[in-house]
């Protein structure tokens, strides 16, 4: 390859200019379609929300009256409650069995291709069927309590709903995050390895001290992403519920409060409040997650 | 450094067993995957037994059905407009993954190595799209694109789902994780920066792209929502495979033979898709163009 | 040059008075009312395969009636309540669409409706016909009326023919009756009565003992009196003393299902029930009797109006298609195989139904207030907390009369 040159970019400021006008350039479109279809509706609602506002706009001036409501909202922190305590235990959950599947599948055992394809059928499968079949495995007659015995409705206990709910969907959300890792792992050189197996490092020492710690982007992008999906649930418990959140609130997410509100109430000022209160939370949460993991990116 | 799809498989980086102890764990180790791959299939078995039973069959849970018959397929096939709705989601998918692809890995890469005021903040903006609810964001997405003259088009739903948030922040991780060795080489080339993405990172990023294709005709594959609102009330000639499957579903019963049926005929196209790019999760693709 | 100048003014007079004619006869037409013709929307959801047939049948028959007005049917097939207002907000309503007793109140306080009264008069429409307790269903606070019901169905209780006769049991008509035969009964695998743990049941028993969820007025609840106390003890106990049981409790999803499955005799549900199970559990015999009765008779109204969306372009055709579709035509063909009932009296269900019809004098609709969903929901959650023993009768009530009226 011939060397040529350094062309002359003229000063370090034109090259820094130019840098920051391309990369402006690169995340337009992106950047257009989110701050149309995600910004201004979040700033839409921060504006509805100091109204009731009906299905044809403004009913009544509340001003601060729906985040008084809200406060005093037994209901709505019962539903912040649901669905934190369902975060803390699928994250988690989610994060293990997708890294575990990832590895396993990563590594070099005979027949990778369809292990990886079997873990990552049930993201393939069709919501209506896999919400079907669970609940038909765990309904009190259901496969569930044929192996493990007793004769508990796991949908329909207050006691085990939320739980039954993160369970499915750990297991359904699993194949998605494990292709996430998947790639994640891909990209760790080989002679990372090569080099640790030269040392003798065995498998574990080398998962643990070498591939855990490298894969601390892919680990945030998961932890990340399970946690903004986990807060926001909503489809199973709609379903399992019937819309009502029961048995004894213990299905009631936020999201969940929120649609109740919205689209059966009509009470769209109220709705908005729920969700900014919710979109705060979430993106407190994120944050934290950004300043204790996301320290390993410096650009 | 073109994906070297020969070599796909053939990587092994295992190490052979060598004791007995050895050798036990590595059998305990493919029973247990196999059964949990068995466990992973069933629901995949089940849906394609119920979809050869009838209606009064499928309140049981067997798992072979008594009589097995394709009545349910040439229902949908034929009562149905179903492959006309497989080719509506088929072109909404390759289209909207192509869009995520391009427009994705390029924010990703902006995001991930270029310098511009306002990164960071911007990038949280990005994040928090993903925080608003599908549910809060209804009305007002609505009126815009009914405003506009989108709605019961396939316009409207592309253009909300050009790029996805997802997507792109999982490019700009997988671009930080290339080291900066490739990007210096290219400088030291007089690369402009879209050459230097174009040429040199774009390709180091094949299992990224790969999985987000994936994941990416998958979502829009299976969605609903989105859809219903804004292709369900016109034309059922607009229907994705989706709402087609939606349409076996009534007040006080479930058409479970028909449903199943078209989830099968549904599910053939992303099992494709996925057969195919789950290849390319090659190992040792980054490796090889440090030295090279 | 002349002539051509002449024919140019020969030409344009004639044009000129072709105009003229041509205007003063549409103007002519609209003296008297236009035709309606045009495109319009017919939205609801899909409630069984049969009735979208039927339905379609119907629609036919309407556009031989009316050849100037085309009817596109779309159905939504799933979430309709999301979707509709959506539409709503948009401006871009179907036409004529469904409206469920339960968001009626809602919607009409909302302003989406079109009230139908002036169309009613001018068209000199008798609404005798209708069951007045459904007609009033869909009156606003205003009196005004936004819609017309299609169908309807009040709850019945089914009785699994073998196993009632094989325990001797006769069919229940009182409460005391009920509990006595829920004692005899004997189901293997199951109890004897499956109800279902939400008030869209339970009210019924209320209104059976003399009790209401709101006043007349709906400006206060009245959920927390001994007569609705009283209800609730004796379902919820039902429930407790083990002769009944949830849909989950058995293993179902809804106490069809039970029915079906023969885990339990005895299920309260509506006309649904019986399409239901000559698809799904063909085998199973069972009988359709009148509702039990407590201190008196009571019921519930569960009823769909053809309402006309408020922003309608076309509401002359909109209520053409209206009043054909409630009209004894419209509404006999697709009641005609007994998926719904109808909500004329002057139209005659299909055999079997009388238990169904009998209620007709004591059913309320199931609607309350705008904005209720909220206390429903509480309703059912705090039920369910009885029914698992942590919270009690007077509790409950009393957290559904604070929640009630605030939302009041």
């Amino acid at each position: 390859m011939a060397a040529t040159a350094p062309r002359q970019q003229g000063t370090l400021g034109s090259a820094r200019l130019r840098e920051a006008l391309v990369g402006y350039a690169f995340i337009a479109v992106p950047m257009g379609i989110f701050l149309t279809f995600f910004i201004y509706p979040l700033v839409y609602s921060l504006y509805i929300s100091r109204y009731d506002w009906g299905v044809f706009g403004k009913i009544e001036t509340l001003g601060w009256e729906n985040y008084r409501e809200m406060w005093h909202d037994e209901i709505f922190w019962r539903s912040i409650k649901n669905t934190l305590l369902y975060t803390v235990v699928v994250v988690p959950v989610e994060m293990a069995l997708a890294l575990s599947l990832a590895v396993i599948v990563n590594a070099g055992i005979r027949g990778k291709s369809f292990f990886r394809s079997s873990f990552y059928f049930p993201s393939l499968a069709s919501s209506a069927a896999i919400t079907a079949i669970a609940i038909y495995i765990l309904s009190a007659d259901g496969l569930l309590n044929a192996v493990v015995g007793g004769q508990r409705s796991w949908f329909g206990d207050s006691d085990t709903a939320l739980w039954s709910i993160a369970g499915l969907n750990a297991w359904t959300t699993s194949g998605t995050m494990m292709l996430f890792y998947l790639a994640a792992l891909q990209a760790i050189p080989t002679d990372v390895y090569e080099a640790a197996a030269m040392d003798g490092a065995k498998t574990w020492r080398t998962f643990s001290r070498i591939t855990f710690p490298l894969l601390k982007p892919g680990h945030f992008f998961v932890s990340v992403v399970a946690v903004i999906g986990a807060l926001q649930v909503f489809d199973q418990a709609f379903i399992v519920s019937n819309g009502s959140g029961g048995p004894n609130y213990s299905t009631l997410t936020a999201v969940l409060y929120l649609y109740r509100t919205a689209i059966a109430d009509v009470r769209f000022g109220y709705a908005a409040t729920i969700g900014i209160a919710l979109f705060l939370l979430i993106f407190t949460l994120t944050l934290i997650q950004r300043l204790l993991f996301g320290k390993a990116e410096t650009a | 450094m073109a994906i070297d799809v020969a070599r796909i498989d053939q990587v092994d980086r295992s190490i052979p067993a060598r004791t007995p102890g050895e050798r036990a764990r590595r059998v305990i180790t493919y029973a247990i995957l196999l059964a949990v791959s068995a466990l992973f299939f069933v629901p995949f078995v089940w849906t394609i037994s119920t979809s050869l039973k009838s209606l009064p069959e499928t309140t049981g849970f067997d798992l072979l059905p008594d009589n097995p018959s394709l009545r349910a397929y040439r229902e949908v096939l034929t009562e149905f407009d179903f492959l006309r709705y497989a080719a509506n989601s088929l072109f909404l998918a390759v289209t909207i993954t192509l869009a995520n692809l391009i427009l994705c890995s390029i924010g990703g890469y902006a995001f991930a190595r270029l310098r511009f005021p306002g990164r960071e903040v911007l990038f949280m903006l990005v994040l928090a799209t993903l925080m608003i609810p599908d549910q809060l964001r209804l009305v007002p997405v609505f009126v815009m694109l009914s405003g506009w003259g989108l709605v019961g088009s396939f316009k409207g739903y592309m253009l909300i789902k050009l790029v996805l948030a997802t997507n792109l922040f999982f490019m700009r991780q997988y671009f930080l994780t290339i080291p900066r060795d490739f990007e210096e080489a290219a400088k030291l080339d007089n690369a402009g920066h879209f050459k230097t993405f174009w040429k040199v990172m774009l390709p180091l990023t094949g299992p990224a792209l790969a999985a987000i294709t994936i994941l990416t005709f998958q979502g829009i594959w299976n969605e609903f929502f989105w859809p219903l609102l804004l292709l369900g009330f016109g034309d059922p000639s607009h229907y994705t495979v989706q709402l087609g499957i939606a349409q076996f579903r009534f007040q006080y019963q479930t058409l479970w033979p028909q449903l199943m049926a078209a989830s099968v005929i549904a599910i053939v196209p992303i099992v494709v898709i996925f057969l195919f790019f789950q290849r390319y999760f090659v190992a040792g693709v980054v490796a090889s163009g440090v030295k090279g | 040059m002349n002539h051509r100048r002449l024919l140019a003014a020969v030409v344009c007079t004639g044009l000129f008075v072709l105009a003229a004619v041509g205007a003063s006869v549409s103007q002519g037409k609209s003296a008297a009312p236009a035709a309606p013709s045009g495109t319009i929307t017919l939205s609801g959801w899909a409630s069984s395969p049969t009735e979208t047939r039927l339905l379609r049948e119907v629609i036919r028959g309407f556009e031989r009636t009316f050849p100037a007005i085309k009817v596109n049917y779309a159905p939504v097939s799933g979430d309709y309540p999301a979707a509709m207002l959506a539409k709503f907000a948009a401006r871009t309503p179907p036409d004529v669409f469904y409206v469920d007793s339960n968001v009626a109140p809602d919607w009409i306080k909302q302003r989406v409706l079109e009230p139908l009264d002036t169309f009613v008069s001018k068209s000199k429409l008798k609404t005798a016909a209708f069951y007045p307790p459904l007609l009033n269903g869909f009156r606003g606070p205003d009196r005004k009326l936004y819609g017309f019901p299609k169908d309807w169905s009040p709850l019945a209780m089914q009785t699994n023919n073998q196993l009632l006769a094989s325990s001797g049991v006769a069919i229940p008509k009182t409460w005391a009756e009920l509990s006595a035969a829920a004692k005899k009964l004997s189901v293997p695998g199951g109890r004897a009565i499956c109800l279902s743990p939400s008030w869209d049941r339970l009210l019924a028993f209320v209104y059976q003992n003399g009790g209401t969820f709101l006043n007349a007025a709906k400006t206060r609840s009245t959920v927390n009196t001994p007569a609705v106390a009283a209800a609730v003890r004796f379902y919820v106990g039902l429930i407790t003393s083990g002769v009944a049981g949830t849909p989950a409790q058995l293993g179902v999803g809804w106490c069809g299902e039970a029915l079906g499955k023969e885990k339990a005799a005895i299920a309260f549900e509506g006309n649904w029930v019986v399409p239901f199970m000559a698809d799904t559990f063909p085998t199973v015999k069972f009988t359709n009797s009148k509702m039990v009765r407590g201190k008196q008779d009571g019921n519930l109204a569960f009823t769909v109006s053809y309402s006309m969306a408020r922003d309608s372009k076309n509401k002359p055709a909109a209520w053409q298609l209206i009043r054909y579709l409630v009209g004894q035509p419209g509404m006999k063909t697709w009641t005609s195989k007994g998926l719904a009932l109808p909500s004329r009296s002057d139209v005659k269900p299909v055999a079997g139904r009388a238990a169904f019809i009998a209620a007709a004098p004591s059913a309320r609709p199931w609607q309350f207030a705008p904005a209720f969903t909220k206390v429903i929901d509480v309703a059912n959650n705090e039920l369910t907390a009885v029914l698992e023993g942590k919270q009690t009768i007077p509790g409950m009530l009393q957290k559904i009369e604070q929640t009630a009226n605030d939302a009041l």
